[in-house]
């Protein structure tokens, strides 16, 4: 098993299609990750002044703009009331209240996430202004509505594991499902079947396969992180190192789950244009697997149908994860999927090393399932 | 020692195997004759495995074949057997282990076999950029890259050039006196009838004859006359003496007689025609037994594979 595992190792991972697929899904990771915060477009900050501000604080302001290299629109609110209605109503983007007295180093109010350039405008002219013994104290932030960075990251971060889950699985099940044809049409299949079991074989080709994958993915889960945490696009929820485990752990999970049932199915075909077709009940399951997850259990990840689908073999490996990353699934709720995904995961070996033993070594035209689960070698 | 007895093997409705019963000594060829769908195929996936009998039994050595014994076997199926993609000396090292051989030892046999094939300079290249000829070496390759002590091949010759079946004549019988135990598969009867000591003709799933080439013959009551008389033609033998003709072309006709026949008086007939260019009385050719033994067997169903 460990052979047969370590030969697809060897030889794919050289192969040119691997190197090409590794580099171009980093690619568009990079892409994914870069291009929106290129194409942001407009970044002119709209900062309101609030009521009677210290004389000096609107052209230290302007002072500060020009040294930071920024673009403001600022304009002047009569009262504090006027400027959060405008913050609502997003014509400004923060608003900013520095006592007259210069008491205090005043508030900065934001009505979502806060932005970096305006805090460090606003206190560079506020130091400046107040010229105090307390000088260093930046204005007092404050966000009307703050929006909980953990929960929107960590739903990009789930979504993007879900499609990088679904990707994957297709991508190096399909090479399952083509090697598996491949050594039947080359009768390969039978000098290996005349030393090893016909399961041996079987699973040794999932994992060699799956080690790819992981291969794979563990380096597109790297890249991400590292570049999500440059481009400061999102700030990783300290959940993530869990939410990032759940993904991996599923990975495999659903890879060893899907590909098993695609090499079972692909030992059907006769040729490789007809595996696709052998292997077809899989992928359409799977599609409206990942359908659901994407359309239903993201609205409600604490629903009836994610609870139901955390329990489907077809469907875990995507809503899991998913759950887990929107902390919407009880921890006795993730033990127990796993605990049923490995449960179908062994039947599955035994289940699909039967059909794929009974219709492996067949020849002539395609093999109905039935029939190769009754032959007897 | 192989032995094969009362192998019987359905599929659905088709009877692959209806009690075929052979056996396979070492140190000689033995040549598995027989009509497509004869069960030729069937009988060489019962030893190794690949299918499973629904009745008798395979022995090797006087006990049923379990896996451990099977690491002394090497197979060659009819088509390919190899990776297309795989380079070539990586695909025997990786036969060679899977029938127990050490890393360090797989090495050692592929790049010494790769050398005796003349193919030493191709061990990196993929199996796909070999010739024909080449791919068809990498394959006995690794049929033997674990030195097995016994060797079967599903239609070794077919499709090689005369140069490919000398090679392949060669290695096997070079194999064969080494003390191995080999049994291949062929429809070339003239060159079976060269190579082999020992055939098994089989037909619609049955053993119809088999044992040594030479006692076949001579166990067959049948015998052949070559008889050339110049300018003869197609007189002789004439009508009278209920000979059957075999074949006739232009002066020479074969004849078939019985073993009792009185030779004497045939060659004195035949003077009185002619000058008697040749007069050869002998056993049948192996393509004539086959033919006898199988009859009208070859529409044997073509499924049963």
């Amino acid at each position: 098993m460990w052979l047969v595992a370590r030969r697809e190792i060897i030889e794919r991972g050289r192969t040119r299609g691997y190197l090409v697929s590794l580099l171009f899904t980093l690619a568009l990771l990079v892409m994914a990750f870069v291009l929106p915060s290129l194409t942001r477009g407009d970044d002119t900050r709209r900062l309101a002044i609030v009521g009677a501000p210290p004389a000096n604080l609107r052209s230290e302001i302007d002072a500060a703009v020009i040294r930071n290299k920024a673009k403001f629109v600022i304009s002047e609110v009569p009262d504090r009331a006027t400027a959060e209605a405008q913050l609502k109503a997003k014509t400004i983007d923060a608003a900013l209240e520095v006592p007259a007295d210069k008491s205090t180093s005043g508030t900065l109010t934001f009505q979502e996430a806060p932005d970096a350039t305006i805090k460090e405008v606003c206190y560079e002219a506020v130091v400046i202004v107040r010229a105090g013994p307390d000088v260093l104290q930046p204005p007092e932030t404050h966000i009307i509505t703050p929006p909980s960075a953990d929960e929107s990251s960590a739903l990009i971060l789930a979504t993007a594991g879900i499609i990088l889950m679904f990707i994957g699985i297709f991508t190096y099940g399909q090479w399952v499902l083509t090697g598996v044809v491949e050594e039947k049409q080359s009768r390969v299949v039978e000098v290996l079947l005349s030393t090893i079991r016909p399961r041996d074989l079987l699973v040794g080709k999932v994992l060699g396969i799956a080690t790819l994958a992981m291969g794979q993915l563990a380096a597109l889960v790297i890249v991400g992180i590292g570049i999500s945490q440059l481009s400061g696009q999102v700030t990783l929820p300290a959940t993530t190192i869990g939410a990032v485990a759940q993904l991996v752990l599923w990975f495999v999970l659903g890879f060893l789950f899907y590909a098993t049932a695609m090499g079972a199915l692909g030992s059907l075909a006769s040729r490789p244009d007809e595996a696709n077709n052998a292997a077809m009940p899989v992928t359409m399951t799977a599609t409206l697997c990942y359908v659901a997850t994407i359309v239903f259990v993201i609205q409600s990840p604490g629903g009836v149908l994610a609870q139901v689908m955390t329990f489907i073999p077809f469907s875990a490996p995507m809503v899991v994860p998913l759950r887990v990353a929107l902390s919407a699934a009880q921890p006795w709720e993730v033990i127990g999927a796993i605990v049923v995904m490995l449960l179908a995961i062994w039947l599955l070996f035994e289940a699909g090393a039967r059909v794929y033993a009974g219709a492996v070594l067949s020849s002539g035209s395609r093999m109905r399932i039935r029939d190769a689960w009754r032959a007897r070698r | 020692m192989l032995e094969i007895r009362g192998l019987t093997k359905r599929y659905g409705r088709v009877t692959a195997l209806d009690g075929a019963t052979l056996a396979a000594r070492p140190g000689r060829l033995l040549g598995f004759l027989g009509p497509n769908g004869a069960g030729k195929t069937t009988t060489m996936r019962c030893v190794f495995g690949l299918a499973t009998p629904d009745a008798g039994e395979v022995l090797w050595d006087g006990a049923p074949i379990d896996a451990a014994a099977r690491l002394r076997f090497g197979y060659m199926p009819e088509q390919r057997g190899l990776y297309p993609r795989m380079r070539v000396a990586d695909q025997l090292v990786y036969f060679g282990r899977h029938h127990g051989l050490r890393a360090t030892d797989a090495k050692t046999r592929a790049a010494a076999l790769l050398d005796r094939f003349g193919l030493a300079d191709r061990a990196r290249s993929k199996l796909e950029d070999l010739s024909h000829g080449n791919q068809q070496r990498v394959q006995l390759a690794a049929a033997l890259v674990h030195d097995p002590a016994l060797l079967v091949l599903d239609e070794p010759f077919s499709g090689l050039d005369p140069l490919g079946v000398a090679t392949m004549t060669e290695v096997l019988r070079e194999r064969a006196a080494a003390g191995v135990t080999v049994v291949f598969s062929s429809h070339q009867l003239d060159l079976v009838e060269e190579v082999c000591e020992d055939v098994a003709i089989i037909s619609a799933g049955r053993i119809v004859a088999s044992g040594g080439i030479d006692d076949l013959k001579a166990s067959s009551g049948r015998r052949h006359l070559d008889v050339e008389i110049a300018g003869a033609g197609a007189s002789w033998p004439g009508s009278d003496g209920g000979l059957t003709v075999l074949e006739r072309d232009g002066d020479s006709v074969r004849l078939l007689v019985d073993e009792r026949a009185d030779l004497g008086a045939m060659l004195a007939s035949a003077q009185a025609r002619g000058e008697v260019r040749q007069f050869s009385y002998g056993p049948p050719r192996l393509s004539e037994l086959f033919m006898d033994a199988v009859g009208d067997g070859s529409s044997a169903p073509d499924a049963a594979r």
